[in-house]
């Protein structure tokens, strides 16, 4: 167990990456390159009755035309959460059918981008189309019990207690429904592959935060063996949960480039990242509370209506977390997936939790002022020792300690209860609210072989990607503090099946805390090794200083690490491209990491303009690796709650399906301008049970409660109550 | 690939011959913002582009005479930042730097700018939406879709896309004028006569020909200018088109309105002057209660529909707001 808070590194790949020489997956230029664009789908479901290529052909540079009708070789990708490797089972251009609108429906392949572009938009399609559901209230939209849909990983409603005996008992009580549009990732780096074909072997340059799934999915897709397939990935421009899994685009561009014999690029425009990967699914939630005379929760009842598609149920986790929020009396939910004429939703960052908080706590406000009662002192007197669901302990819950700290840090004692109570000179209104958020605490195994060199190289493989979380420079600051030596020596080799390390896939906030304590136990056999050696070197002798005693020229050792309850079989599923994340439900313990978030919005009394000038948010999140990417990571987590609450919508014409605002110029994401002043603070005390590391995940619980302590900061100001994300200006008109 | 010739003339009128020769599927390109974005839209599918940006006449601007001189290719970001119009014309200046972002300013000319296409996504996404402006006789998917964004002002049963401008709307405030090049010399107009309604034609944004070239824009150097604001209330506080916004002039004489400027931006279908709640204000103090009635005044008439119902309240205030704001300016 780490004693001692981690000092301050500066980013190690900053200078790579502000200087462009960072590769990233669609960077590679394989000699020979060609280049492909789709053809998507203009209706909102059906199938393609004709298609007429000869005008895309006629194109000068046009190579290939890549239809339904080639493609019949090709098996359709395996959903993730069916023991799969794709973010959907729905696979396009691999049969006539159209699924939804958007979906491509043709690969052009040509020698240059333009004329495959051109070519694509020169392809006649005959469709017969049939009625379809593009949204969460879409007529035909179907719900589906949650615990009759048939997955891989059931999920089981959660029922403590009597909650509905206890609700109408109760002397105080809250019942509001809490409505989220759908979201969409926007990372920088758009989704792209790069593939080129050596004889039998491929090679795969893709910005994945899976390289692992991407090689035993594509064998398997392609129907080659996975020894033949090599994915690189070593950086990734963003990937927010919507590069976890294999994306449409790379089975069709490996077998492009297998029947042109010469390497594929297709960049996936925005556009059509929009409508042909995951994204935050459109929920509808219901939060019945109900508190005792002094405040203290006797029940909470939660309903969640959550988006899926038709073809897979993506499963809503989010009573899992609404049931830990706090220590109710009794507790009872009931989740249903509705099934709608899309892309399968999915994991972006905070996937459940952002909603989840943002129903929840806005419950527990709306109770505080039932009860006149503090809204931070609501939330102390209801924190919990034990995990209600199970009755096990917590690893570590310093959800008070975040709330206490942040109260301080905000100056939360000079703010006036009454909605409408504080102005500012210039009659702005003025709200401060504050909400907490919960992420769980999940862990997986991982590999790691490090060698050392007499030169002082220290080169760490591990399974993990680097997204721009900053995971190298977490991995420098521990391997240079295991090892007493400099960061800068520690190289890092991420997203690189050729590593001999299986790429776990990197996601829910489990990368630090499956990947570090496999780096310190392979520092740990490291420090063994050189020990072997018997050099009688003295105490804090560097390795290549031992090595140079020794006479050896380097040496080189591996390591495995499991979290908590897993063995070996965990190990098995990630050397073949699965993922095995466990948590947050330990055999002994349960483990959250948390936050809680302060903030003060201004109303412009006449225009209803919402302006945040200043967020305080304390993190729980275990032990700190990196204090400057972790303090960048949780800056962004909050200014991303910003968007989530008063920015983010992706619009649905139900007429048409789709996305209408499929653009970032359309689809609002905050901008410099709208975010003030964020300081944000970490506890850094190491869990003690859920890894030698005594790490939690960072990432997501950055997000999850930035939009409730918002839209709670509005109604202090305002006196109206925000039911919908995202909140605009004329929901307080 | 749709191949398409390309000009760089070195002269107006050699500018204006390659535009008369080109015909209808000929494109001036300026600052090249609106129209390269909307080729990779396919809504422009140009054949022939004349690239304007050699004639350097056309880029100068003077704001230091009783008429404020704008060539058409003036730099957005040039413009704004001038001393006399940050001075004695802020609504002028505001208009430019509250549009767009510092990038897009640094390349948009103000011609290309009061030519700017609507942002409706209907117009700019191409199939499977109706659009009689993008493909005449298809349709309007925006009056019973997703128009929020649409106009209240100015719209057919054709057409409700917005005039997504800023700057045009701070100009048609303040009688802006325009000069015109063509085969046969140069012509004036009302720069308010420059943007068509729809009506049952919306094809056309303007009554400007193929062959013609917007070559400079003038605005009287009133005294009016200088209590001027562009109030412009947005989704996001940079980088976004308007929810609503206004331009706002105002002058007192013995405590009392003697001229009132107004006009609308993001809610009609042309840059929107507002005269009558112009005239309302004239012979009144100008008080909270006053410019609030005036807003009121220049809402009356707005056609709501689904999601857009909320701008009339927001936009009685935001034309308050502006007025309170130019008069603290007097």
């Amino acid at each position: 167990m780490q004693t001692r808070s981690y000092t301050e590194i500066p980013r190690v790949d900053a200078y790579d990456k502000v200087r462009g020489t960072a590769t990233y997956g669609t960077d590679n230029n394989p000699a020979g390159l060609t280049h492909g664009a789709f053809t998507t789908a203009t209706i909102g479901k059906g199938r393609i009755a004709a298609m007429d290529l000869s005008a895309a052909k006629a194109v000068d540079g046009v190579r290939l035309i890549v239809t339904h009708e080639q493609t019949g070789t090709l098996k359709p990708a395996r959903f993730i959460m069916q023991h799969g490797f794709a973010f959907q089972s729905y696979s396009p251009v691999l049969t006539p059918q159209v699924a939804y609108r958007g979906q491509p429906v043709a690969l052009v392949v040509a020698d240059t981008l333009e004329a495959a572009i051109d070519a694509a938009s020169r392809i006649l399609i005959t469709y017969e189309e049939v009625p379809f559901a593009s949204a969460l209230n879409s007529k035909g939209a179907e719900a589906v019990p949650q615990t009759e849909a048939a997955t891989a990983w059931p999920i089981e409603d959660i029922v403590v207690g009597d909650a509905e005996a206890a609700y109408s008992a109760a002397p105080v009580k809250v019942d509001g429904t809490y409505t989220m549009s759908q979201q969409h990732q926007n990372p920088m780096e758009l989704i792209g592959t790069v593939a080129a074909w050596d004889g039998d072997h491929l090679t795969v340059y893709e910005g994945t935060q899976s390289a692992g799934a991407c090689k035993f999915g594509l064998a398997e897709q392609l129907g080659v063996s996975a020894d033949n397939i090599t994915v690189i990935s070593p950086y990734i421009g963003g990937g927010f949960g919507q590069k976890n899994t294999m994306q449409s685009q790379q089975v069709l561009t490996a077998f492009a480039a297998r029947e042109l014999g010469r390497p594929v690029k297709v960049v996936v425009p925005r556009r059509q990242v929009f409508h042909d990967s995951s994204f935050r699914p459109a929920t509808r939630q219901r939060v019945r509370l109900s508190a005792d005379s002094t405040g203290r929760f006797t029940a909470a009842i939660y309903d969640v209506d959550a988006q899926t598609s038709m073809h897979d149920f993506f499963q809503s986790e989010h009573a899992d977390t609404a049931a830990r929020h706090y220590g109710y009396g009794a507790f009872r939910s009931f989740a249903r997936l509705v099934r709608t004429d899309t892309p399968t939703p999915g994991y972006m960052r905070a996937p459940f939790e952002h909603a989840t908080a943002f129903a929840i706590e806005s419950a527990v406000d709306e109770l505080a002022y039932e009860l006149e009662m503090d809204p931070v002192q609501i939330r102390l007197l209801n924190d919990t020792e034990t995990d209600i669901v199970s009755g096990l302990p917590h690893s570590s819950r310093h959800v008070s300690k975040c709330l206490s700290r942040g109260a301080e840090m905000f100056g939360w004692e000079r703010r006036t209860p009454a909605p409408q109570s504080m102005l500012a000179e210039n009659g702005d209104l003025i709200g401060m609210g504050v909400a907490i958020g919960l992420y769980a605490g999940a862990g997986g195994p991982n590999r790691a072989t490090i060698r050392a060199t007499r030169e002082g190289v220290i080169e760490i493989s591990l399974g993990v990607h680097e997204m721009g979380q900053g995971i190298r420079t977490a991995i420098a600051n521990v391997v240079a503090r295991h090892l007493n030596v400099a960061p800068e020596s520690v190289t890092a080799i991420l997203g690189d099946t050729r590593s001999g390390v299986p790429q776990m896939l990197t996601a829910g906030s489990w990368g630090s805390a499956s990947s570090i304590p496999a780096a310190e136990a392979a520092c740990e056999a490291l420090r063994n090794a050189l020990d072997a050696l018997g050099t009688n070197a003295p105490e804090g002798s560097s390795p290549a200083e031992i090595l140079t005693l020794a006479g050896r020229s380097e040496l080189s050792v591996n390591a495995a690490t499991f979290a908590p309850g897993q063995n070996k079989e965990a190990l098995g599923e990630i050397d073949t491209g699965h993922v095995a994340p466990t948590g947050p439900m330990y055999p002994d313990f349960v483990t959250y990491s948390y936050a809680a978030h302060f903030v003060e919005v201004r109303i412009e009394s006449t225009t209803r303009r919402i302006r945040i000038p200043r967020v305080v948010s304390m993190f729980d999140c275990g032990r700190v690796l990196s204090p400057r990417t972790a303090r960048s990571q949780a800056i962004g987590g909050v200014v991303w709650g910003v968007g989530g609450a008063l920015r983010e919508a992706g619009e649905v014409d139900e007429r048409y399906g789709g996305v209408l605002n499929a653009d970032i110029a359309e689809y609002l994401v905050p901008v410099n301008a709208d975010i003030g002043s964020i300081d944000v603070g970490f506890i850094d005390e190491p869990d003690p049970m859920v890894n030698r590391s005594g790490i939690k995940g960072l990432g997501e619980v950055v997000l999850a409660g930035v939009a409730p302590a918002i839209t709670n900061a509005v109604y202090h100001a305002t006196g109206i109550r925000a039911r919908h994300l995202p909140v605009r200006i004329e929901d307080l008109i | 690939m749709q191949p398409i010739s390309y000009a760089r003339p070195a002269s107006l009128a050699s500018a204006i011959s390659t535009l008369a020769a080109g015909g209808a599927s000929t494109r001036v390109l300026a600052g090249g913002t609106t129209l390269y974005d909307l080729m990779k839209l396919d809504v422009e599918q140009p054949e022939r582009i004349v690239d304007i940006n050699n004639l350097g006449e056309l880029a100068a601007f003077d704001t230091s005479g009783d008429e404020l001189v704008f060539g058409a290719l003036a730099r957005m970001s040039d413009v704004s930042a001038d001393a006399r119009l940050t001075n004695e014309f802020p609504a002028l200046s505001e208009a430019l730097w509250k549009a767009a972002s510092q990038q897009l300013r640094n390349m948009a000319s103000l011609g290309g700018n009061l030519l700017q296409r609507t942002r409706c996504a209907y117009f700019r996404h191409g199939a499977p939406f109706a659009c009689n402006k993008r493909s005449p006789g298809s349709g309007c998917a925006a009056i019973e879709g997703l128009n929020r964004g649409h106009a209240l002002f100015g719209g057919s049963d054709a057409c409700i896309a917005t005039y997504p401008g800023d700057f045009a709307v701070a100009l048609v405030a303040f009688d802006a004028q325009i000069d015109i090049a063509g085969p046969d010399g140069e012509r004036t107009i009302p720069l308010s006569a420059l943007h068509r309604q729809p009506g049952d034609n919306p094809r056309h944004d303007t009554i400007l020909l193929p062959e013609e070239i917007i070559v400079r824009i003038r605005v009287p150097a009133d005294i009016v200018g200088r209590a001027s604001t562009y109030h412009k209330i947005r989704d996001r506080e940079s980088y976004a088109f308007a929810v609503v916004s206004a331009a706002a002039a105002v002058r007192f004489e013995a405590g009392v309105v003697a001229d009132a400027r107004l006009a609308l931006g993001g809610v009609a279908t042309v840059p929107w002057r507002a005269r009558e709640a112009e005239r309302s204000l004239l012979g009144k103090p100008l008080t909270p209660e006053t410019a609030r009635a005036a807003g009121e005044l220049a809402f009356t008439d707005a056609a709501t529909r689904q999601h857009d119902a909320f701008k009339v309240e927001l936009g009685a205030n935001v034309v308050r707001d502006a007025l309170l704001i130019a008069s603290g300016r007097f």
